[in-house]
């Protein structure tokens, strides 16, 4: 495996982030977290991953951020051709509010998480739609086996052999 | 409407019936053109075609109409020299009124096919007639104009006590969503105070759990480096994602042989002085370990500071809120201006905020109602701002009242719209927004009027809005 698929935090909030970085250690064996702040630095770790030939397979943002806030940052990622095919979660204070469902119609969201979650919640959720990116968008999908729905990847595998030959 | 005296006009009308009665003496077929009016007698019917037209010698025919709701109506009264049935003699068409006799006398009783013949056969009726009929016609007219202009001054004052009641019931709405609004709050504060109750238990247990940890780890690994390792975890200082970067960069030179990411990202976060600790006891321990007593200090430092917030946020909503509204106290307004930005840091998260709140007097005052003038105008602000700018808060006393002055960085607002932005339902906001009622800077303006003070706003020559509350300063609560 040449290239890496990551998981992008991005959270204003040192207290916060560090429990949403503890809850999803288990992953970083395959997947590697990545962490911002805002918006901008977001974009920039965004590059930063890209430039060197890797991938930003989740990505998991705040509502209220400094500047640009959650919705708009995954709006705009949607838009872009290298983001499109993240997975993006809005973890969210404010579920139900106007904004939340701005962004599952206008980012396509696949998922928003309520504060306070819990961490099975949250590895489930994590782990759902890594897999579903993983299936989509990786050949070797044995390399990410180990920590994400092993039934529902071998299950693809199959299918991708059948379409295969 | 009697319009006697109008139809008895001019010296003129006598004059010219007294030449037709002794006319009618001197001709016979005149003679046997004269018919009695009796009292009570209908004379002819609305709507029906007329075969007469009467010119009254004596007596008086009313001329009635009957209204789209069924009343008759009396229109006019006529008198000796007046023709009936003239008008729909002149157009042939059915009679618009009814002609009751409310007087006896005497008419000439005329065909209208026969008139001209008349006027021909008789040359010396001819211009007598003619000048009645004339007469006639200029006094229906000059009732016509008085008639129009009644009707015109009475739709005058029918439109303007439509628009006076039209403005009453709009003072009545405003009232009422005022009132609606005002009980609304008081809901709301009631809500906050016990839900702010309700979550201090919880808080209180969060932050005496996260005491206790501290003391049983204590008790356990006192004076030894794991200790050591938990107390540095514990006054960790955060850490923002950058750094986090660079440092985990200089952890992966450090330890070259940690290949674990979440390990790397832990000692990352670690200050040199906890790294040289871990260096000293790294064989006495297993890494993981060492790493983990850190990362244990730093979870309960986050319990702390997270908890510390919850129970800062409720103190201030507490007393934001004020249960005991409708009271006034003498007390220090700056402290409800303290609450309310605490109560609001949410919004105010990222704004820079300049507090210059200087000493100033106690006085009598309803802090409640005041945290909910300034929650508008922040609220206005943050909006204006769209979350981003600064936001000034002064204050200061000139000897008998106290000012407030806020100020934003914001667009300003409008010169048109600067004089109406105190009056109920002016909102710049479109629906579905929180404070997009319309009602709270009219609510301010209420409830500062209220309190004997004063609320203006300007635009500042440096961009920005800035209003400006004066309080009187009082002492007899």
């Amino acid at each position: 495996m040449d290239h890496k698929i990551y998981i992008l935090i991005v959270e204003d909030e040192i207290e916060v982030m560090d429990a949403l970085v503890k809850d999803l250690e288990d992953f970083e064996t395959v997947f590697p977290i990545e962490t911002a702040n805002d918006a901008n630095e977001a974009e920039e770790v965004i590059h930063y991953i890209l430039d060197h030939g890797h991938k930003v397979g989740l990505i998991l943002c705040d509502h209220v951020l400094p500047g640009k806030n959650g919705v708009d940052l995954l709006i705009e990622l949607q838009k872009n051709e290298d983001t499109v095919r993240s997975k993006k979660v809005l973890v969210t204070g404010q579920a139900g509010h106007e904004d939340t469902i701005l962004a599952i119609n206008k980012a396509d969201l696949d998922h928003y998480i309520a504060k306070p979650w819990t961490e099975k919640e949250l590895i489930d959720v994590v782990r759902g739609q890594l897999t579903d990116y993983v299936i989509d968008n990786e050949k070797n999908m044995l390399a990410f086996m180990q920590v994400l729905d092993a039934e529902k990847i071998s299950e693809a595998m199959r299918k991708h052999k059948m379409t295969d030959h | 409407m009697s319009d006697q005296q109008g139809i008895s006009w001019l010296n003129d009308t006598e004059a010219i019936l007294r030449f037709i009665k002794r006319l009618i003496k001197e001709l016979p077929e005149l003679k046997d053109m004269v018919m009695d009016l009796n009292e009570g007698d209908l004379l002819f019917s609305q709507g029906e075609p007329l075969e007469y037209m009467y010119l009254i010698l004596e007596g008086n025919i009313t001329l009635t109409r009957l209204q789209p709701d069924k009343t008759e109506e009396k229109l006019i009264t006529l008198g000796s020299g007046s023709f009936a049935g003239l008008i729909s003699f002149t157009t042939g068409e059915p009679t618009l009124t009814s002609g009751k006799i409310t007087q006896k006398g005497q008419a000439l009783k005329m065909r209208p096919q026969q008139f001209e013949q008349y006027l021909n056969d008789h040359p010396r009726l001819k211009h007598p007639l003619q000048q009645l009929m004339l007469n006639n016609m200029i006094q229906r007219y000059k009732s016509n104009l008085r008639l129009q202009t009644r009707t015109h001054q009475l739709s005058k004052d029918l439109s303007k006590e439509r628009n006076d009641l039209k403005k009453a019931y709009a003072r009545l709405e405003e009232t009422h969503q005022m009132l609606v609004h005002q009980e609304k709050m008081a809901t709301l504060g009631e809500l906050v105070s016990g839900f702010a109750h309700e979550v201090n238990n919880p808080a209180s247990a969060l932050m005496r759990a996260a005491e206790n940890l501290i003391e049983i780890y204590s008790k356990f690994e006192s004076n030894h480096y794991s200790y050591k390792l938990f107390k540095l975890g514990l006054n960790s200082q955060p850490v923002d994602s950058n750094t986090q970067r660079e440092r985990m960069l200089m952890i992966e030179k450090r330890y070259p042989w940690i290949h674990e990411r979440s390990s790397v990202r832990k000692l990352a976060h670690m200050a040199d002085e906890a790294l040289d600790l871990i260096d000293d006891n790294r064989k006495k321990g297993e890494m993981e370990t060492l790493i983990n007593h850190y990362e244990a200090g730093k979870m309960i430092h986050n319990i702390r500071i997270a908890s510390n917030r919850i129970a800062n946020l409720v103190k201030s909503l507490k007393s934001y809120s004020r249960q005991d509204q409708n009271k006034e106290a003498y007390e220090d307004i700056r402290h409800g201006i303290q609450d309310t930005i605490l109560v609001l840091s949410n919004r105010l998260k990222f704004i820079d905020l300049e507090l210059k709140l200087d000493e100033v007097p106690k006085t009598c005052a309803n802090i409640g109602d005041l945290n909910q003038v300034w929650t508008n105008i922040i609220v206005n602000a943050c909006d204006a701002m769209k979350d981003q700018g600064s936001l000034k808060i002064s204050t200061e006393a000139d000897g008998s009242n106290i000012i407030v002055r806020i100020s934003d960085s914001g667009p300003g607002i409008p010169e048109n719209i600067l004089p109406k932005i105190f009056e109920p339902n002016f909102t710049t906001k479109n629906q579905g927004a929180e404070f997009g009622l319309g009602l709270g800077l009219a609510i301010s303006s209420e409830i500062i009027g209220q309190a004997g003070g004063d609320i203006d706003v300007v635009n500042r020559t440096e961009g920005g809005a800035e209003f400006s509350v004066s309080i009187p300063i009082r002492d007899d609560c």
